[in-house]
């Protein structure tokens, strides 16, 4: 059948052109939306990231002189990234484990296994600004439900201002964020636990191999490429995160908890009440730049795994 | 012996399960059950789960006084052009990635491939809006709408081409003898064979549309009739009357998520199916 279909073309090789002409017609409008949305910004912020410019006076060109500011004069930036990587990192103790132990406990057929599962991804369905939005009212320092609840339960005896101390306000921020990724992440790895056939655990079995003998040398092993997905995931949304933070601290207390995009958000637009800082677009554009090459390089590993991990496949 | 051994690391299991169960749906049922609150309990305070006394009022003031009725049908509005628009862009370019035997088709995939490892997240947002102003549609909705059907979302058009990809090409070859050319193909014989795939695009474009933020933000901020809303639940924190609209905000709020809530419980299988799909292959 298939043979026919290539003989058939290579007789007319009109109908060829004909279709060929039809499929770069039908690429052509979303390949312009892409040069446009998401080629075109990557180049615009290249070619500011060498000017001093901030939209109404005239641009003038500086070289390298954003970047030297970014390494040497900016301290506020690296602090955002060293939170960013600070709520990636402590955020990623705490969902791997969680989400891998759910999902061995979900996988076994446990009566409600699938009720679970719905209600452990529901929150990865919400908008994440929203979700911003929710937290910061149940952690209100004054009527918060969290405060009620802590106080009631002898916990605390006043009220403690979540927003009001770094810790905690990162405390807040590592959890809502764990709140709402740890049901995708769960269903990760329930399809690597799918995956792996159910005779090894039998011959374990048959060995007298313990529950923790089987999670530890079975389990454990064939996650291992869905792990490193996750792991991989998980950075790179933390790296990106940026409404969460707009809305449930926008950089409360005092700028301390700003991660890297809203620093570098909040010099191409003024958020918030946060107006007293002037837009720069050059300089925004430079360290945006900067943390491409970050992001990208951390892809980078990611995609190195993801070869190593089709490698094993096979 | 072992019986009772396994009964109890059951109910134990069983007990970890609830507590996390409830701890994930407290949020959510918490805010729903807070909106029928009057502002003054909710600015008191306190354990009280459930109203003291079950105010609608709540509503009827969020959807007139702060205008969430003209917010809803906006958000309404974007959801169904971004909706519309996502399943039929990107399950033409997944069809033409899977069947395209051009050399500009394999550059162009390339390339939507390595843009996945160059991004710079929402920092492209500033020469989005520029490229939008300058040609008139910044301050509208249809902007967003534009770069979300036409920005080539790099998911959904990697999930269409794998599902396309499984569609034996034997059908096609049957078509063309018949004399269907590469479009006619397209939407005579692979369109109607994508039912699931549209079910699970559609959804991820929903939710995308139906949560966004900072897009339509940056680009409807001074224009308040046009906010989608999200964009006005949140902007009622940080516009200094939060304390007087605690019970808006909430209203707001419950009425943002209730049709994704709602959703969520008839469609799980083909959210979970998407988001999951759509990282692993992307």
């Amino acid at each position: 059948m298939k043979k026919i279909g290539i003989e058939g073309r290579k007789k007319h090789p009109r109908i060829r052109t004909g279709d060929n002409v039809q499929e770069v017609l039908m690429i052509t409008p979303m390949t312009i939306g892409f040069l446009l949305f998401s080629v075109y910004p990557i180049l615009w912020v290249i070619r500011w990231s060498f000017f001093d410019y901030n939209g109404y006076s005239t641009a003038e060109f500086i070289g390298l002189e954003n970047f030297i500011r970014v390494f040497t004069r900016d301290p506020a930036y690296w602090d955002s990234l060293k939170n960013t990587f600070m709520i990636a990192g402590l955020k990623m103790l705490v969902e791997i484990p969680l989400a891998l132990f759910l999902a061995v406990v979900l996988n076994n057929k446990l009566k409600g296994s699938a009720f679970f599962r719905v209600v452990f991804f529901l929150p990865s369905v919400f908008s994440i600004a929203v979700v911003g939005l929710i937290f910061s009212l149940l952690f209100s320092s004054y009527n918060g439900i969290v405060n009620a609840v802590l106080r009631t339960c002898g916990l605390i005896t006043r009220n403690i201002g979540w927003f009001s101390d770094k810790s905690h306000a990162m405390f807040v921020i590592i959890l809502v964020s764990l709140w709402t990724t740890f049901g995708l992440n769960m269903i990760y790895f329930l399809m690597g636990l799918q995956n792996i056939p159910a005779s090894l655990y039998e011959c374990a079995e048959i060995d007298g191999a313990n529950v923790f003998q089987k999670f530890f040398y079975i389990t454990l092993p064939m996650v291992a490429p869905i792990l490193q997905l996750v792991i991989m995931l998980s950075v790179l949304g933390t790296m990106k995160m940026t409404d969460l933070i707009l809305v449930l601290t926008n950089g409360a207390p005092g700028g301390s908890t700003e991660v890297v995009m809203t620093y570098i958000f909040k010099y191409f637009f003024s958020y918030g009440d946060n107006t007293a800082r002037s837009v720069q677009f050059g300089y925004a554009s430079s360290m945006a730049v900067v943390t491409a090459i970050i992001l990208g390089v951390i892809t980078l590993i990611y995609l190195k795994m993801s070869r190593k991990m089709q490698e094993m496949e096979e | 012996m072992k019986k009772t051994g396994k009964t109890v690391c059951y109910a134990v299991l069983y007990i970890i399960l609830i507590i996390l169960a409830v701890f994930t749906i407290f949020p959510i049922v918490y805010i729903l059950l807070s909106s029928f609150k009057s502002n003054q309990e909710i600015l008191v305070g306190g354990v009280n789960l459930l109203p003291k006394e079950w105010l609608y009022s709540n509503y009827k003031q969020a959807w007139t006084l702060a205008n969430f009725g003209r917010l809803t049908f906006n958000s309404i509005f974007y959801a169904f052009f971004v909706v519309a628009g996502c399943v039929i862009s990107s399950m033409a370019a997944g069809y033409v990635f899977a069947r395209g035997k051009t050399k500009i088709t394999k550059i162009i995939n390339n390339m939507v491939l390595c843009s996945l490892f160059i991004s710079i997240g929402t920092l492209s947002l500033y020469p989005q809006l520029q490229l939008a102003k300058s040609v008139g549609l910044s301050g509208t909705l249809w902007g967003p709408i534009i770069i979300h059907v036409f920005g080539m979302n790099a998911t959904q058009v990697f999930i269409a081409t794998g599902f396309i990809r499984q569609i034996s090409t034997e059908i096609d070859e049957a078509a063309r003898i018949d004399g269907c050319g590469f479009f006619k193909i397209f939407y005579k014989i692979i369109f109607p064979l994508c039912k699931p795939l549209i079910a699970t695009t559609g959804l991820m474009a929903f939710r995308t549309a139906w949560s966004d933020y900072l897009l339509p933000y940056v680009f409807t901020i001074s224009e308040k009739t046009k906010w989608p809303l999200v964009v006005g639940v949140v902007s009622l924190k940080s516009s200094g009357e939060a304390v007087s609209s605690w019970n808006l905000m909430l209203a707001g709020i419950s009425i943002s998520i209730l049709p994704m809530l709602i959703v969520y419980l008839f469609l799980n299988r083909y959210f979970i199916a998407g988001l999951t799909e759509g990282a692993v292959k992307g």
